[in-house]
């Protein structure tokens, strides 16, 4: 037996993968052709038979809406265009609370990381915090911050910091020791640790919070908006149920939904352009 | 600071009686390791092989600065010193390659630590990997590569630093065996061509045996020193296979096997 004198040259890569992942994402994207197929018909279906029932087969479309008052509705909105001011303002409130509450949240969880004496400390205040229920604050940042934008920032902000900071901890956390030993070795001072390591590391945990509390803050903001507010889409859904305008509840709440479908479309293509390694290969 | 003088210039390494034993604190202490000693000289290379579970990571992380010893001391070249010595390179079974980071960007990534600039880093990455047959992957991303392919570039990141002292934990261990005689023949020629120190943990008494130039053998924990073979291989000792079929080898492998004392 003998060794060989050169190294094997590798293969070259964009020959061994090409070929199965160019059939492999034709499949999926057949595959994903179908999945939308199916949601529409199911969309129709349950669209057609609530329009059908309230048409005469005895459900009261006064109770449940129906959808092509709604439809109707949602035109009258987009005409007066009290649709986009609604969605404007609760959006930025949405969006102000995401960012600020995640920064200030991410920041402290991973600061955390620097002493474990210190997040040991604050651990049971941290817990304590994450069990109120957000709604309960509401009267609480009404007093203190007004009927205004401010105190619903406040709600959306209160919504996201404690579930940002416990992802960011948990994830600073998670990093292998034995990776942080390699840093220790390599002569890394712990900021370079956290800067090079820690920080990158916690990326992947961080987005995945960012994609839960997108959701979180929109709730804050339309809780806020609902105990006092002169404008937003909770403050058109709370007016419109308070005056048994079903149809104009379910339109508003369509409108929500788009929103938050917005926001978290908006936060996975900021995740794909930041973490570009996590879908590179897979 | 205690130092050693005495005849000659001291060895790089040199550990002193070391022993470890965990949970002394909360009453029930394991001893993990008994008391070691051995040096590793200028240029040479020394493997340590013991029975899984003896305390050998342990030895490691002791040696490393990593973990404090419970007794004993480590001297680089006759002298203690506080913390991860300079230097020194370390790599285990796992790659610890960072997934955010591109091959070459992991081979940088000691010399980023150290501030040395970009041009002079990506020059040096540049060399080893070509060395190491990986010029063509330097910007592809961990997960594009083989785990032969990974445990290089983990090796090239090893040696970018410009080590003096090579601690190797089981390095090869999850490799297939073409693999690993490919590595281990590069290992050596980095380390031989350079005169560097490699200390070589591993449970593969016949990679042991045909690469270094002494074998230390370790008993059941707590650790101590069983025996010490030189290995007296004539020719050229970067070639991996032609150590494995000289007579000498399978007797001493052999040998080694008896006082392993697996059980
Ligand atoms: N931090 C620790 N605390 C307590 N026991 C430990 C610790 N680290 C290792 N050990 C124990 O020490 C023994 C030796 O471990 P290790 O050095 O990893 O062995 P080896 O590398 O030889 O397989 C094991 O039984 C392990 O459980
Ligand atoms: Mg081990």
């Amino acid at each position: 037996m003998t060794t060989p004198a050169v190294l094997p040259a590798p293969s070259r890569p964009s020959r061994w993968w090409g070929q199965p992942r160019t059939s492999r994402q034709r499949l999926r994207r057949r595959s994903m052709l179908q999945v939308a197929l199916c949601q529409l018909l199911l969309l129709g279906i349950v669209l057609g038979l609530w329009e059908w029932g309230t048409q005469g087969a005895g459900v009261n479309a006064f109770l449940f809406g129906s959808p092509s008052v709604i439809a109707a509705q949602l035109l009258a909105m987009v005409k007066d265009g009290s649709i986009w001011a609604d969605a404007w303002v609760t959006g930025l409130e949405t969006l102000g609370g995401f960012v600020l509450g995640n920064l200030l949240g991410t920041v402290l969880g991973l600061s955390l990381w620097f002493s474990r004496f210190i997040s040991r400390v604050v651990q049971p205040f941290v817990l304590a915090l994450g069990s109120v229920p957000i709604v309960a604050l509401a009267p609480i940042a009404i007093i203190w911050f007004g009927t205004g934008f401010a105190s619903k920032l406040a709600m959306a902000t209160l919504s996201v910091v404690v579930v940002a900071l416990v992802v960011a901890y948990k994830g600073a956390l998670g990093v292998d020791p034995d990776q942080v030993n390699l840093m220790r070795s390599l002569g890394a001072s712990r900021r370079q640790i956290f800067r090079l390591l820690v920080l990158p590391a916690s990326l992947t945990d961080i987005f995945a919070g960012l994609k839960l509390t997108v959701g979180f803050a929109l709730v804050g903001a339309i809780v806020g908006e609902f105990m006092s507010s002169s404008e937003g889409l909770g403050h058109a859904i709370f007016k419109a149920g308070s005056l048994y305008a079903i149809s104009k509840v379910f339109a508003a709440l369509a409108v929500t939904v788009a929103l938050a479908l917005v926001l978290s479309a908006v936060v996975s293509r900021v995740e794909r352009a930041l973490l570009p390694w996590r879908h590179d290969f897979n | 600071m205690r130092s050693r003088e005495g005849a000659g210039r001291a060895p790089p390494l040199s550990a002193l009686g070391l022993g470890k034993t965990f949970g002394a604190e909360d009453g029930r202490p394991v001893g993990v390791i008994g008391s070691v000693s051995f040096d590793l000289g200028e240029g040479e290379i020394v493997s340590i092989v013991g029975p899984s579970g003896c305390g050998k990571t342990t030895l490691l992380n002791l040696i490393c600065g990593l973990l404090p010893p419970t007794v004993g001391s480590v001297l680089w070249h006759g002298r203690e010193l506080a913390g991860v010595p300079p230097r020194v390179g370390y790599m285990l079974q796992k790659d610890l390659l960072l997934p955010w980071r591109t091959a070459m960007q992991n081979v940088t990534l000691g010399l980023e630590v150290r501030q040395v600039n970009r041009r002079e880093r990506r020059a040096m990455a540049h060399r080893l990997l070509d060395r190491l047959g990986l010029g063509d992957f330097a910007d592809y991303y961990p997960s594009a590569l083989s785990g032969g392919m990974r445990q290089r570039v983990a090796l090239a990141r090893t040696f970018a630093s410009d080590p003096e002292v090579l601690l190797l934990d089981e390095p090869f261990s999850a490799l297939d065996f073409q693999t690993k005689i490919l590595i281990e023949r590069d290992t050596a020629r980095l380390v031989r061509s350079e005169r560097r120190s490699l200390l070589l943990i591993t449970h593969d008494v016949e990679e042991a045996v045909s690469l270094s130039d002494r074998v230390i053998v370790l008993s059941h924990r707590p650790c101590t020193v069983v025996s010490q073979h030189h290995i007296d291989l004539p020719g050229d000792r970067t070639d991996m296979m032609a150590m494995r079929e000289r007579p000498e080898f399978a007797r001493t492998v052999r040998k080694i096997w008896t006082e392993l004392d697996i059980r």
